[in-house]
């Protein structure tokens, strides 16, 4: 195998991942990006979504929030907001909040005092909580 | 003169009150370190973003200072982010703060300033004086504060800005050097300084970035605000629970010392009343015979 990748996932509680891999699939802005053992320097945004990984114990995924990556020598960083592994997910509230987050955008719930309908914002939660979802059942699979 | 009830009395309250001090200076003890370990785990994060800021500067070269966020608002206020404690007993941590604040007043004559508050005791010293209070920042408890709490603030204050209100954004906090030094401190949030150029650290030249260097420079700019946010409340705190462990620490040994030298008053007078007696009752059996 050429050379070796440490992945490290940073959030602003935790390091939420620190491990060797042979390949990494994230969730970049314009699309999934690959990225294998001695990749060239690279700083790309990402999206709400999964990064997949490859380490000797087979593939995982982990939940990331938007966020950055960067690779920089042999470290691939991932800089996000929210980093969990699917045992982490607590699945129920996920699920809440999705419904609260379509409930939003269908203007059917009722608004707190001086709270406008931001739909951009339920949006994101929206997204947030289906990828939380499909985080679960992929590694239920 | 005190009588041995009253001297009794008053022993047993500096007891109470010493068991009282001591339990607040262990809780303080307890939160501080919760608070230093958040502050020591939020610091990868806030490092690499600084960073990547940094490089991405480099990157872009010396058009950083026109991007939005870096150019000096349109407006003439100030807004100020106050960060005290909701509650007393710690000190001189809150009048410390607003000290400051009151030094930053006086020699910016004429400014006016709008308030984001932090901790009800900076509210009810604002409100005392009727200065503009724009938000009073009570959601989670300040102690409850996470980083999705910063963010939220920090888009409160980027949305102030760009509203074309304010001239700049001003950030007043308690900044924890160590357990026995935190210095109140005033920083500016935005407009960004262009000091973030002065930590350029070039990128390798031929990195790729995607989509490109501005996108992504404008989508990192309020991610560092956040962590600069973040970091405030929380060395505010760790200073908070530092100042007050202090304080109850000081409380605690006083009322050690009092309660010392009372039970020696209290000692000295039982010996006197019981001496007394002996007499009055040796002087009645002489008188006897």
């Amino acid at each position: 195998m050429a050379g070796t990748l440490t992945l490290r996932v940073i959030t602003p509680e935790r390091i939420a991942l620190d491990t060797l891999v042979q390949s990494v699939r994230v969730p970049g802005a314009d699309g999934s990006l690959g990225i294998l053992p001695r990749h060239a320097p690279m700083v790309a945004a990402l999206d709400t979504g999964l990064l997949h990984f490859h380490t000797a114990d087979g593939e995982a995924v982990m939940f990331v929030s938007g966020g950055f990556a960067e690779v920089r020598g042999e470290t691939l960083r991932v800089v996000t907001e929210a980093g969990e592994r699917p045992d982490e997910i607590d699945e129920a509230r996920a699920k809440e909040a999705e419904q609260r987050a379509r409930e939003r955008m269908a203007g059917t719930r009722p608004l707190g005092e001086g709270e406008a309908v931001d739909l951009a914002r339920a949006e994101l939660a929206l997204r947030r909580a289906l990828w939380r979802q499909r985080a679960v059942e992929y590694s239920s699979q | 003169m005190a009588s041995i009830r009253d001297l009794r009395n008053r022993i047993k309250s500096v007891g109470s009150i010493r068991q009282i001090t001591r339990a607040m200076e262990m809780v303080a003890t307890t939160k501080l370190r919760r608070f230093q370990d958040k502050a020591v785990a939020s610091r990868p994060y806030a490092q690499e973003i600084a960073g990547l800021v940094g490089r991405l500067a480099a990157a872009l070269g010396d058009d950083v200072s026109d991007r939005p966020l870096f150019r000096p608002g349109a407006g003439t206020r100030v807004a100020v982010l106050l960060v005290t404690s909701d509650r007393g007993l710690c000190g001189a941590y809150n009048s410390n703060i607003l000290r400051l604040l009151e030094q930053w007043r006086q020699s910016n004559p004429g400014v006016e300033a709008d308030f984001w508050v932090y901790g009800r005791k900076g509210y009810q010293y604002l409100q005392r004086r009727s200065r503009p209070i724009e938000r009073f920042l009570v959601d989670p408890v300040l102690e409850q504060v996470d980083y999705r709490a910063a963010a939220r603030t920090s888009r409160y204050l980027v949305e102030a800005f760009t509203s074309g209100k304010y001239a700049k954004v001003l950030v007043f906090y308690t900044a924890f050097e160590s357990v026995v030094r935190y210095v109140p401190t005033e920083v500016q949030l935005l407009p960004v300084a262009s000091t973030i150029g002065a930590e350029k650290t070039a990128m390798a030249a031929d990195a790729l970035l995607e989509p490109d260097a501005a996108t992504i420079f404008d989508r990192i700019v309020p991610r560092y605000l956040e962590t600069r946010i973040y970091n405030a409340l929380l060395e505010s705190l760790t200073s908070e629970y530092a100042s007050r462990r202090v304080s109850m620490k000081n409380a605690t040994d006083a009322a050690k010392d009092i309660g010392n030298l009372l039970k020696k008053i209290y000692n000295r007078k039982r010996q006197e009343n019981i001496t007394k007696e002996l007499l009055d009752i040796v002087g009645g059996a002489e008188a006897v015979k």
